[in-house]
């Protein structure tokens, strides 16, 4: 039998529809104007603005790019390949990091995991982080500044011990130790396939973090071969900015190819377009992940 | 409580071992690396090469540091350089760009963390005088007639005396000589279509911004952006009230009498041309919206969506020039430079471009012997600047021509941004350089020193007052030169007010000091 709804819930239903679909249509419309900007030709856009349909259409952006693609695509290899061996190290070190915080018989396993969350509240800050990049371990202009620096986060960490906290019962643990089974193979035998769903948020996270970083490729990376695909981009819109700030007295001119406005979108779209058909598929991992975060820390 | 302090006690232990770790680390570190020890050199003389009194006995690897994106053939030049460098002088180099994301803050980090910085890219625009009198760089006073005397030689002595800050060299300038100073820019095409005057002063030019407003009422008359301290006050005050340079602080000293240092910010003149800002945002000559603009100037007047700037330099008018000529063939513009008006004009000053050896360079001889060919050796200076002739470029008729276009050739004409090593007697120019040069030829006929620039200021003591100043500024004054404030009296008062609270008085009593003791270290009346 149907319970028979009351009007006040089908007003609900109806103002929480409108709330919800202005909303996404406010979230779309940024990506509908960078689409037909990069569909657009930059003397259009210049003169008239951005426009939801194209007021000249003209896919000469995409024809400029892909001309000579080797940039995009190396780009993309650079970042595809930071983010596979970031997030399968990422996930090993900080599940193993976890896993032994959790364990009961771990004495010293509260002043460790203080160790860890202390780094959260306090940092060295810039420039003692640069030189330890740069001086010390020298990762200076290689792959290793892109992954290391972002291999273990304090919050992820966290996250996996009480996940597996929750997930993975003390009694588990010690009838496998009874049955003769060594830490590690417990620890890959029994937790980690008990563990799958807080791997999989982890992984989102960190996976998601190297596909969006940047950052360690302005600091460390002075080769164009290594550029992270994030940075290609934003260092070409930061080329148009400075550009645009540096006065006339400077007397700077900048013979390099400097992109124009619709190049710079069919660019975004080239970037992010791939990134956004897959985003629907890993979204529900993301929505567990969540909650699996408001479980107690 | 004992255990928090047990704790607490464990951790400070661990800190401290964690840092005894990285400091053993460094030790290693500075052991490996092949550095010439600086008291050896001169002593044996069998091992130094016959022109350079160096000693090259080891290989070293340079490391040169420029801004800016790297051009895409630059490991092919950077090849060719390193194979003709390991012959002259037992050396590679490398160069590194910085990009222009961050590159301030790169720049600074270079310099502060004892990287392996060998030869850095200097300008006033990078804070050349303040890292200098602040001790970034290596003094070059003793170290230029042992590693490079063609280069010492090479640059006019004035030049020398010029970049000294503190009484030391430390940057080696650029020689070539260019105007960087302000002009008005107009479309010709559309001010003698509707018959307007020629822009050589603010009547004019307002005269031909309302022509354009009433002929044209599609277009913006001038293009302004969200820079409107540069564009608006800087120009202003550079053309109308002859200021020395662009001081900060909302200072002004006429070029004619610059010992006479008055605060500009609050008077009667920054009222009044406050109000010419207003009317002009008034009049519909520039958007409502500049403030936000992310477009750049240029590329509205070469798309035709603005008429006008209020200044530019003739370099960059004459790129604006060229490429609008590519799209629009028929669209004319005009140039007139401020020192026409005004009857005088500064040549850039040396510091404008100039490469400096960081004060923690290991190989600060060879750095500099390298940089001396960089210069003065024809091989080096036109494949770092120009690429390989017949891949790159072609030389036609005397003149510079690019093979392929932008997109397919993968080092454009000083792509490498080889600013400073330009030597005037190795470049090649494009064809279209030859406006440029009639409007240098122009100015240099009434051409003065800029006295500006050479000015080093300590903000040591007024850096946190400084960095509230920034802020008001944004805040109140730029929506007021935007013409954005409907009351610009009390805008004004507002933002004194605002300015005040932040220590105006206090760096403007410290700046004017430290200028007029400047000015009288320099015999400048």
């Amino acid at each position: 039998m149907k319970i028979k709804e009351d009007s006040s819930t089908k007003w609900f239903r109806l103002l929480a529809y409108t709330v919800v679909l202005a909303g996404s249509i406010l979230c779309l419309l940024p990506f509908l104007l960078i689409i037909s900007a990069s569909l657009t030709s930059n003397e259009a856009i210049i003169r008239e603005g951005y426009n939801i349909i194209p007021s000249d259409f003209s896919f000469d952006a995409y024809k400029l790019i892909f001309l000579i693609p080797d940039d995009v695509i190396r780009a993309y290899g650079v970042t595809i390949f930071v983010t596979v061996v970031g997030t399968l190290l990422g996930l090993l070190l900080m599940t193993m990091a976890g896993y032994v915080l959790q364990r009961k018989d771990f004495k010293y396993r509260n002043f460790f995991s203080f160790f860890i969350y202390f780094t959260t509240l306090f940092g060295g800050g810039l420039v003692p982080y640069y030189m330890l990049i740069t001086n010390y371990l020298n990762f200076e202009n290689s792959m290793s500044a892109l992954i290391w620096p972002s291999l273990m986060t304090p919050f992820l960490i966290i996250l996996m011990r009480s996940f597996i906290n929750s997930a993975v019962p003390d009694e588990v643990v010690e009838s496998a130790k009874i049955d003769g089974a060594n830490d590690f193979v417990i620890y890959y035998r029994i937790v980690m396939p008990l563990a799958v769903p807080g791997l999989a948020t982890v992984g989102l996270f960190l996976a998601l973090h190297y596909w969006n970083d940047w950052f360690h490729s302005a600091l460390f990376i002075n080769d164009a071969a290594k550029y992270q695909l994030q940075f290609y981009l934003y260092n070409i819109i930061n080329t148009t900015n400075f550009l645009n700030s540096i006065g006339a007295g400077a007397g700077v001119v900048l013979s390099g190819p400097v992109p124009s406005e619709s190049m710079k979108m069919a660019m975004a779209v080239v970037v992010t377009g791939p990134i956004l058909f897959l985003y629907p598929f890993i979204q529900r991992y993301f929505v567990k992940g969540l909650t699996i975060g408001a479980v107690k820390g | 409580m004992a255990g928090i302090q047990k704790k607490a006690w464990a951790l400070v232990l661990s800190l401290v071992l964690a840092l005894s770790l990285l400091a053993a680390c460094s030790g290693n570190g500075g052991n490996n690396e092949a550095s010439p020890s600086p008291s050896a050199s001169p002593a044996d003389g069998q091992s130094s090469e016959g022109t350079t009194g160096i000693d090259t006995s080891k290989r070293v690897e340079l490391q040169l540091y420029m801004l800016g994106n790297a051009p895409k053939d630059m490991p092919k030049v950077e090849a060719q350089i390193n194979e003709w460098l390991l012959e002259d002088l037992n050396a590679t180099v490398k160069f590194n760009y910085t990009t222009w994301t961050d590159w301030d803050q790169k720049y600074k980090l270079l310099l502060s963390t004892g990287q392996d910085v060998d030869l850095i890219y200097t300008a006033e625009w990078t804070q050349y005088q303040q890292y200098a009198k602040n001790g970034a760089f290596l003094a070059l006073d003793e170290l230029l007639p042992k590693a490079a005397p063609a280069l010492q030689s090479f640059v006019p002595q004035e030049m020398w005396e010029a970049v000294k800050i503190d009484g030391s060299i430390y940057t080696v300038p650029s020689t070539y000589k260019e105007y960087v100073t302000g002009g008005f820019v107009w479309r010709e095409d559309l001010r003698a279509k509707y018959n307007l005057p020629k822009p050589v002063d603010m009547d004019t030019f307002e005269a031909y911004l309302a022509g354009i407003k009433a002929n044209e009422p599609d277009m913006q008359p001038v293009a302004v952006g969200a820079a409107v301290d540069a564009t608006l006050e800087d120009a202003l005050l550079d053309f109308y009230r002859q200021n020395v340079g662009a001081l900060p602080y909302g200072l002004l000293a006429p070029y004619k009498d610059p010992s006479n240092m008055v605060n500009y910010w609050g008077s009667a003149e920054h009222l009044e041309d406050l109000k010419r800002f207003k009317s002009w945002a008034d009049n519909g000559y520039f958007s409502k919206n500049e403030l936000n603009e992310t477009e750049s100037n240029q590329d509205k007047i070469i798309n035709g969506k603005a008429a006008a700037l209020f200044s530019d330099n003739p370099t960059r008018f004459n790129s604006m020039l060229n490429q609008m000529k590519t799209l629009h063939p028929d669209w004319e513009l005009g140039y007139h430079p401020f020192g026409l008006t005004n009857g005088y004009a500064t040549p850039v000053h040396p510091i404008h471009n100039g490469f400096a050896i960081p004060k923690n360079s290991k190989k600060a001889e060879r750095a500099l012997a390298f940089y001396e060919k960089l210069v003065t050796d024809k091989r080096y200076n036109q494949l770092a600047s120009y690429g390989f002739e017949g891949t790159n470029y072609t030389v036609e008729n005397g003149y510079y021509k690019p093979v392929g276009d932008n997109t397919t050739n993968g080092f454009v004409r000083e792509a490498s941004n080889s600013w400073a090593w330009r030597n005037p007697s190795f470049m090649i120019f494009e064809e279209s350089y030859d406006g440029i040069q009639a409007i240098f030829d122009e100015l240099d006929k009434i051409q003065v020193p800029d006295i500006y620039t050479g000015f080093a200021e300590d903000y040591t003591t007024y850096q946190a007052e400084r960095a509230a100043l920034e802020q008001v500024m944004k805040q109140y004054l730029f929506p007021l030169m935007a013409g954005q404030v409907d009351d610009v009296e009390g805008g004004l008062q507002t933002f004194m007010e605002k300015a005040n609270q932040a220590g105006l008085e206090k760096i403007q009593e410290s700046y004017k000091q430290q200028w007029l003791n400047y000015l009288q270290e320099k015999g400048i009346q």
